[in-house]
């Protein structure tokens, strides 16, 4: 019996571009985080998991996941309720929302880059217009807070540079910058929404807010959600700009803001250690293919509606 | 008990007025289609009876209490919308039971998860109903499905069934019937028409398919252009047009028209031969209108024409004829005996029953005037 090789000309294009441009890519880094490669060098030593062992024993990598994960776990969850709640608001504006919705995406469109000139600049101590406002509160019924009157009997903190505030402060520009996002998601996900829906809910008694969400929106928005969630988890994973621009040397104040794209531009391409620079990578992508399977399973189990 | 009444309800959309004035109203119990073309405002009508539509003026009340500014979900009214607007992510059995849920649960009865256990015996209880209305409906293989694995008409029905799980005052549908394909149409005519025989609740239904109209309801109010043009049984709306706008959309094939004129000598001039009335009328030109089942073929008819087509649909064909005089082709039903003589393009003779012709003015209105059933010569 003769088989057709036809298929094969069907598959083999898309399939040899794949390997080509993302499985030899991911390959060599693997295969580099076992080595002790610098580049430039002619060899490089087989080290086995050595690197692997550093990242997970040692300080400064212990600092890079608590960095990392603390900015995750708040950015996350703050950037998907705040896109969802702006995108609500904005949905029932009806016409007005489009004003908002050009605000609230504005910083997603501007270069972080940049913007983190701003945030410094109003984040300054001494010239910043945060700790300026701050200042103003003193004397009122705000000093019943005790941090509150601390930082009016000495200073307020530095935002940026104190290692207690750092990892939040950016945590904040993050969220500020991120939500627009996930609410255009948002916004495309509510539009789906067949106006029916809510009609039948009311005629079913549903009657306030919070019942026609839980009835409707949510459950509709199921599959955005899930691809919201797994968009920022992987956006927030991949947080750089922002740290280089703040803090070129050392991510930050005891590395308290060390996260691990950074980690990563710092030992593989400043101090050009490829081996961990490629270890760290393959970490990276582990967590990524972790959510995007949990992604998968969501998808396929809660969310579709067949 | 239960009346419903609209009173001269007003609504615009922007600048068009979409209802004008639109007075109706419905006995407790009855099936009331509202019937008209696309676009006429039914939909809205029937929102704004629902409450899901603000009218601009009027009134609404139902069982003799103003309902005009009273939210839908107190109005106590089911409604079936056309796209069945089920919740996906619900099965069927928890489609049914969300209106239970939502009348008949606290607040903390509704909570996911510890909900079902805190309200155990109202959960009971409301997962009765819901197996009793599927039994009903015999959906009850379904129960567990969602909607998105069941067919048009399995939708269809768990529509039904959501809106029957509690006792409303009346059964809102619009269109309900539409995305079914055409047998299956027909077959829930007959079901929908038994069901309201069963629950003697008010149905208020909504379709622009005048046979919908004509086989379910027990009265039906022809609208057109935001208005409710006549209102009353199918027989008499179909034999008694008060218009020729009504004449026209109430029968399919559609009525047979022509210009035709009252002479000055009181007779009637129809495509080249004279009638003459009960009462004579003053010369003025008028509409006839005479339906295809009230013409009929004969060799000693006063009509002629060249058939150009015939429709043929077993129990009836119906024969398109050409007639000079006459703007539009002239429909007539035959019976297929009589049908098979006639070849296409031949000539054939063909009369009238004079007590069943429709005069109307040229605005429209309806002459209450019949024509004399034998012919003074
Ligand atoms: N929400 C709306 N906004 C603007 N125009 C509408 C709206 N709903 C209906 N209309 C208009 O009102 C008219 C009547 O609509 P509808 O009641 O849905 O007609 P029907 O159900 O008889 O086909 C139509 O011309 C339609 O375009
Ligand atoms: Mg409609």
């Amino acid at each position: 019996m003769q088989q057709s090789r036809a298929h094969l000309w069907f598959i083999g294009p898309a399939l040899a571009l794949m390997v080509v441009i993302l499985l030899i890519p991911i390959a060599i880094a693997a295969g580099l985080s076992l080595t002790d490669y610098s580049l430039g060098n002619s060899g490089a030593e087989f080290v086995g998991l050595e690197n692997y062992e550093k990242i997970f024993t040692r300080s400064t990598y212990e600092k890079m996941f608590g960095a990392t994960f603390r900015y995750v776990f708040v950015v996350v969850p703050l950037t998907v309720g705040l896109g969802l709640g702006a995108a609500m608001m904005i949905h029932s504006l009806g016409r007005i929302g489009d004003i908002y919705k050009t605000i609230y995406f504005l910083p997603v469109m501007a270069a972080l880059i940049a913007m983190a000139i701003v945030w410094e600049f109003a984040f300054h101590p001494t010239i910043g217009v945060v700790n300026a406002t701050l200042e103003r509160g003193c004397g009122t019924i705000l000093e019943n807070w005790a941090w509150y009157a601390k930082g009016c009997e000495r200073t307020f903190p530095l935002w940026l540079n104190d290692r207690d505030y750092a990892i939040w402060t950016v945590s904040f520009i993050g969220i500020w910058q991120g939500f627009g996002f996930n609410m255009v998601l948002y916004l495309a996900g509510l539009t789906s929404i067949p106006p029916s829906l809510y009609d039948a809910a009311e005629m079913d008694g549903a009657q306030s807010g919070w019942d026609r969400f839980r009835l409707v929106t949510w459950p509709m928005l199921g599959p955005t959600t899930v691809f919201v969630i797994t968009i920022s988890f992987i956006r927030t994973f991949q947080v750089f700009d922002m740290v280089e621009a703040f803090y070129p040397q050392g991510g930050g104040p005891s590395k308290s803001v060390y996260v691990m794209m950074f980690a990563i531009y710092e030992k593989g391409i400043q101090q050009n250690l490829m081996g961990i620079g490629a270890a760290i990578t393959v970490v990276f992508l582990a967590f990524v293919m972790i959510l995007t399977l949990i992604q998968r399973w969501f998808v396929e189990r809660r969310t579709h509606y067949v | 008990m239960s009346k419903i009444s609209l009173q001269s309800i007003e609504k615009s959309f922007g600048e068009t007025p979409v209802l004008k004035q639109v007075s109706l109203d419905i006995e407790e119990g009855e099936f009331v289609t509202l019937v008209g073309p696309s676009g006429c405002g039914k939909s809205t009508l029937l929102r704004i009876l629902s409450g899901l539509e603000q009218a601009d003026a009027g009134r609404v009340s139902i069982g003799g209490m103003n309902v005009t500014d009273v939210r839908p979900a107190e109005r106590n009214l089911a409604m079936v919308f056309q796209s069945y607007a089920l919740y996906p992510h619900l099965s069927v059995a928890d489609n049914m039971m969300t209106p239970l849920r939502m009348r008949d649960l606290p607040m903390w009865g509704r909570l996911p998860m510890i909900g079902p256990l805190l309200a155990r015996d109202t959960y009971r209880v409301m997962q009765g109903q819901v197996r009793e209305v599927a039994e009903t409906l015999k959906i009850t293989p379904l129960l567990d499905r969602k909607p998105g694995q069941l067919s048009g008409g399995q939708r269809q029905r768990v529509a039904l069934g959501r809106a029957m799980v509690r006792q409303p005052v009346a059964f809102l549908m619009d269109e309900p019937l539409s995305n079914l394909d055409a047998a299956l149409r027909v077959h829930m005519r007959a079901e929908l028409s038994e069901l309201h025989r069963r629950l003697k609740t008010t149905f208020v239904y909504v379709t622009h398919d005048q046979a919908e109209a004509l086989t379910m309801s027990d009265r039906m109010a022809v609208m057109m252009h935001g208005n409710i043009l006549q209102v009353g049984p199918p027989d008499e709306i179909y034999a008694n047009p008060n218009c020729l706008e009504v004449a026209r959309f109430i029968g399919s094939p559609a009525i047979n028209t022509f210009a035709a004129e009252i002479q000055s000598d009181g007779h009637l001039a129809l495509i080249g031969t004279t009638l003459s009335l009960v009462q004579p009328l003053t010369r003025a030109p008028v509409t006839v209108g005479i339906r295809p089942e009230h013409l009929f073929l004969s060799p000693t008819g006063r009509f002629q024409g060249h058939v150009r087509y015939r429709e043929n649909l077993g129990s009836d064909v119906f024969l398109h004829l050409d007639v000079e005089g006459a703007q539009q082709p002239v429909v007539l039903r035959a019976n297929p005996a009589q049908a098979a003589q006639v070849t296409l393009r031949n000539r054939v003779c063909f009369d009238l029953e004079p007590d069943k012709v429709l005069l109307f003015q040229s605005t429209g209105e309806r002459l209450p005037c019949a024509l004399a059933t034998r012919e003074v010569a």
